[in-house]
This record gives structure tokens, sequence and C-alpha cells, in this order.
């Protein structure tokens, strides 16, 4: 069962998708790790019972402080990999290739992709695919102990993979995290119609994406009617964030609008304040008592940020 | 419409897969200098690899190339395309220094090509929205302006290319600080004098901070501070902040802000506040942000109509050579060095 709210994670680490000094405003204050923990616990005695998380170096201090509190070990994770900020700063500061060779210089890895760095043109499918699901699983080491509800492949990777048209990476993907990790693989993008169509042809049907979806249209592509006609006609289920448009919606509208949709699964709120949490959450769960009937405490997730 | 890819690094992978996306575009070869790219790309996609470009580009005949190596390549691999008679998008900057560049320029003008650099800033909203509100006058004379780069990218020694003079053609400056060169240029037109100074941390031959003061030739002045060492810059930001002589403006990758003093047709006196979301539109597909899609579609539309982008070889070269003056002012302590 997918849970209906998600506790957000990008305010925790200064991301926010409408003013960089708002984002590194919040960072600060978050850079005391009780006041993340206090807000995780708030949003978990208010009924949200799971969190959004990416792979940044500092949700390794989430993650033990979860694995060592015994009431937050249920706390359902919904992991987002990899932290791609991370390795487009590697990629300015080593190069591409030096990032594959260094992420997997732990493993065995050295000596099983040993022809790819020899330069062995005779490398096939089934070797790239090995490539990436260690690539995987060195991204998940440290957060697999979690109580792991679902893996979402990053949106540029998602989408840089949709672009070269090369749907096989996703079913590799796919495959791997339902077998390895026994979590729900799930994608995040930021091209809904397009996605759902690659997925199709490798066979993935009814897949769980992450994307933004909010009332006037911000980080939609190709539109917001394009959007709204895909999750009329297609099998999606849909985790919506940044539903309240970077701030710029208030939620009261912002939920009307996005419970008015169909194949809301879930819904990700990033909240930094307890007053917001708790007038978020609660529109969140009003809507939910009518929508598809579905019962409060767990079900649908919207990527929301809100100004401190 | 059948696409070449010289170079799979980050920002390859990403003009490849935007534009292998848009209608009647698709990716027919790549090249890259490394055996392992080549073999993990040729194993996942089904198109000709070649370590050779030049190879490629007889091979395959592209009608278009993206063209994302190393600086110093560019130039070189621009002739190649030009003398091929193929239309090509080239990463910023244009070259190590000006002159490198003047044989391709020379080309591609002779030949009427379409070509782009990878300029993109152009293409966020908020600063092509700044774009339109400079040009229409409403501000009335450009007066000053200060700017800054910032990104918090490097606290160590970097490796490889970038951080290396002769093949990046500098530090801060030529990777980043080109971005921010390239939108004063459009903004304020050709350039009278720089003085510039540099300073460097992490870096043995390259610049880690650079401050630089310019003249436009319409008599504007003001200054660019940058680093690619400023800590709390998670992404790459740009500010601009104008002085008029009827008002001001703020523009950053968030938020265009301006304020009159009177108001003039349209725009009204006061404050009028245009964040990202009142400016944003849907693209074909969203790869890495929409700017690169928007950059994109314009150089694949020029393309088809045999048409020049503002961001081509010959705007570039222009600010190629503000660069190159930003540089020789460094060397010389920050005396003037005249553009005229």
């Amino acid at each position: 069962m997918i849970d209906q709210i998600l506790l957000g994670h990008n305010q925790f680490f200064g991301v926010n998708h409408l003013a960089a000094n708002a984002g590194n405003e919040r960072a600060a204050y978050f850079s005391d790790m009780d006041r993340i923990m206090e807000m995780i616990n708030f949003s978990y005695d208010q009924g949200v019972k799971a969190m959004m998380m990416s792979t940044h170096e500092r949700a390794l201090f989430i993650s033990e402080e979860l694995q060592k509190d015994a009431r937050l070990k249920d706390l359902g994770i919904y992991l987002l990999l990899p932290y791609a900020a991370k390795y487009i700063k590697m990629a300015n500061e080593k190069g591409l290739v030096n990032i594959i060779k260094d992420s997997l210089s732990d493993t065995t890895a050295k000596e099983k992709f040993g022809m790819f760095w020899r330069g062995s043109v005779g490398v096939v499918k089934k070797d790239a695919a090995k490539i990436i699901t260690s690539l995987i699983d060195v991204e998940m080491a440290q957060f697999s102990k979690l109580n792991l509800k679902a893996v979402f492949l990053h949106d540029v990777l998602t989408d840089l993979i949709l672009g070269w048209d090369m749907p096989e990476i996703f079913k590799v993907f796919y495959d791997h995290v339902s077998k390895r990790y026994n979590a729900i693989p799930a994608f995040c993008s930021k091209n809904l119609p397009k996605i759902i169509d690659s997925l199709e042809t490798v066979g993935i049907e009814n897949p769980l994406i992450m994307a933004s979806i909010n009332k006037i249209g911000y980080q939609v592509s190709p539109s917001l009617h394009a959007f709204e006609e895909c999750l009329r006609t297609k099998k999606v289920r849909l985790l919506a964030m940044s539903t309240l448009a970077a701030g710029y919606v208030k939620p009261k509208e912002a939920y009307e609008y996005l419970y008015s949709l169909p194949n809301i699964e879930s819904t990700v709120v990033g909240v930094s304040k307890k007053h917001h949490a708790t007038e978020t959450f609660s529109i969140i769960q009003n809507h939910l008592k009518t929508y598809k009937g579905l019962p409060v405490s767990n079900g649908v997730a919207a990527a929301a940020e809100m100004a401190v | 419409m059948r696409l070449a890819v010289v170079g799979i690094g980050k920002m390859g992978m990403l003009h490849a897969g935007i534009m292998n996306a848009l209608e009647g575009v698709e990716l027919c070869a790549l090249s890259d200098s490394s055996r392992f790219l080549l073999g993990f790309a040729k194993s996942l996609k089904d198109v000709p690899v070649y370590k050779n470009y030049e190879k490629m580009l007889d091979k395959e005949q592209p009608d278009i190339a993206v063209l994302a190596t190393p600086v110093f390549l560019h130039a070189p691999m621009g002739i190649e395309c030009a003398q091929r008679g193929i239309s090509f998008f080239l990463e910023k900057p244009l070259s190590v220094r000006a002159e490198d560049s003047e044989t391709m320029l020379k080309l591609v003008e002779e030949k009427n090509l379409t070509t782009m650099v990878g300029y993109m800033m152009r293409y966020i909203e908020t600063f092509s929205k700044a774009k339109e509100i400079i040009d229409s006058g409403v501000l009335g004379k450009i007066i000053n302006f200060n700017s800054t780069i910032y990104v918090a990218q490097l606290f160590k020694t970097g490796k490889g290319w970038r951080y290396d003079k002769e093949k990046a053609g500098g530090g801060v400056i030529s990777g980043q600080g080109t971005h921010a060169i390239d939108l004063l240029h459009w903004y304020f037109g050709d350039v009278d004098f720089v003085s510039a100074n540099m300073q460097s941390f992490y870096s043995e031959n390259v610049e880690d901070f650079a401050h630089v003061y310019f003249k436009f030739a319409n008599g504007t002045g003001g200054w660019l501070d940058s680093s690619w060492s400023k800590r709390h810059h998670r992404l790459l930001e740009v500010e601009i902040n104008v002085e008029a002589e009827n008002g001001n403006l703020t523009v950053n990758d968030d938020v265009v802000k301006f304020f009159l003093d009177s108001a003039v047709g349209d725009y009204p006196a006061g404050w009028t506040i245009l964040h990202k979301p009142d400016l944003f539109s849907g693209v074909e597909i969203d790869l890495g942000g929409p700017q690169y899609t928007r950059q994109d579609v314009d150089f694949i539309n020029a393309v088809r109509n045999k048409s020049q982008v503002g961001s081509n070889v010959r705007d570039a070269y222009e600010v190629q050579r503000i660069v190159d003056a930003i540089y020789d002012s460094a060397a010389a302590n920050g005396q003037p060095v005249n553009l005229k």
C-alpha cells in the first residue's frame, strides 16, 4: 500500500524551486539535525508516516537516526536516487568516466568490469546492465536497512534515458529494485505523457510516477492540458509533487485542484514549520475522505515547498 | 534530420537526449575519446560509435552535429564540420583565445551555416524577460550595473581539462563567467574596455575568483564578481542589478523585478515582480531544465529555415574577445584593456 501523504525532504537540504536564497536559509535552519527529526516526529504524530528521501550525503544522518529510533522504525521510506546535484558537481570536478570508475572502486566491480576499463569493444547489453545494477547497489548501500516502500529513479536520469530512447534501462532498474530490495520500483519524471509510453514499450504498466503537477502548470511539460489528458486516459499512479508550485499557489486551492484529477495515488508535502504542516496535512486529509473513498492515514504523495 | 554527437560527457548526453526526442530529429552516431563510454553507449543504444570524429562525419554524413568537447577542441572540430557543410551546436565558451576561432568563423560565414554556441541562460525565462524589458527602453538610459555568478563547485584542486588553462582557456571566467558575460553583452552591447583582477586558492594555474569592471560603448558601466568556490550555492546562480534613468531592475534565475519612477506604455510606475512560475511555459521534452530544450528547438528551427540564432559563432566570438581582454587585464594587474 502506498502512503497517501509523504513528508518531502527538499526543505531539509536547501532545495527550493522558486528562490535559491530561501533554500539556503532553510538549509541553515535545518543544519541542526534535531530540527529535522522534530519535523519528522511531528508529521508522524499527524498521521504522516512516510517520507521522501534522496541519497543526499546529509540524508545518511537521518537514515542513522531513524534506525536508532524504535518508534520511527516503521516510517515508510520512498527513496530517490541518485542525488543528481552531487554527480553534476563531481562531473565538473573529475569527468564522467572517473565518476563511474570511482563509484565502483570499492566493490568487486573492478574485476567484474575489467573489460570496460580496458576499453574492450565487445561489451554487450548484459555487461552494461551489470554496471547499472552495481551503481544502484552502491547508491543504495547505506539506505537498504530502512523500511523501503519505493525506490524512484531521479528525473535527471529518467528523462535522460527517455530522451535517448533506451527504455531497456528502465526495465533493468525496475527488475533490480523489485527483486533485490523488495520495494516498488518507480520513476520521477518531468515528462509524464512520454514516460508512460516509453515504459509501456518494455512491459511496465500502470507505473508509479512522481511528477510536478499544480494548477498554474509550473514545471509541467509539455503542457498542463496534455498532462491532465494523460491522467484521464492512461493507466498510471501519480505521486504528485510541486503541488503548491514552489509556494506560489495557496494550499486550499492547490489541493482542490489536485483532487479534481484522477489517478492521484499520493502527494509529497515539503513543510518546514509545524503550523504549515498541520494546516496542509488537514486540508489533504479532508480531501482524502472523499477522494476515491480511501482511508485517511494511508494511501496518496505532493512535493510542495513552503516558505519558512 | 540526422544528428551526430561528439563528446558524450554531461552536456553532450544532455543535448543528444533533447534533440533525439524532438520531432524530426534522430541521433545517428556518437564519437568520444573514451572507449569506456563508447562501449557503454554502444551496448545500450543501437547507433554506430567512433573514436575518430572526422571518420564519423565522413561516413555518417549527419545534417547537424553537437560538439560538446573540451574548449581547446571546439575550433578544430567546428572547422571540420564547416568544411563538410554541417550545421553545428558548440558548447561554450567558443575557444581558448578568440584568435583560435577566426578560421572557423570565416568558414561558417562564407558558407552561411547555422551555428549555435551553448549560452543557455538566454533561454531561462527570467533572463529573456529582462532582455525584453531592457530593449523596450522603459528603464530609460542604463547607467550602471553590478552582477555576480557563483557556484559551490571547487574546494580542492580539480582534476581534468577544466582546470588546465591550455585546454579550458582559464578558470571560473572561462568556465562559468562566460554565461554572465554573454548576458551582459546581450543586454548592453559592445564593450569599450575592461579591467580585471583574479585570485586562485584551490587551483594551480587557473583562477578561482575574478572581479571585472566593464565599460560599455553605450556608456553603461559596472562590475561582475565571479567564483566557482563560493559556499552555499548549490546550483550555478547569476544575478544582475541595473540602475537606470527611469528606475532599476534586478534579474536572477528565480525572478525579474523592476521599479519605474514613471509609467511607460503598458508598464506601470512602481514595482513589477515576475517570478519564474509567472513566466513558465512547457516544452516538448524537459531534460535538465526547459531552457535547454528552448535553446535546442531554436537551433533546430534555424537549421530548417537556414537562418541564424542570437548566440551563433559570430556573437560568441565577440564574447570571446571580451574574455581575452579580461585575462589580459588580469595578467597586467588590472590595467584597463581596450576593445574598441
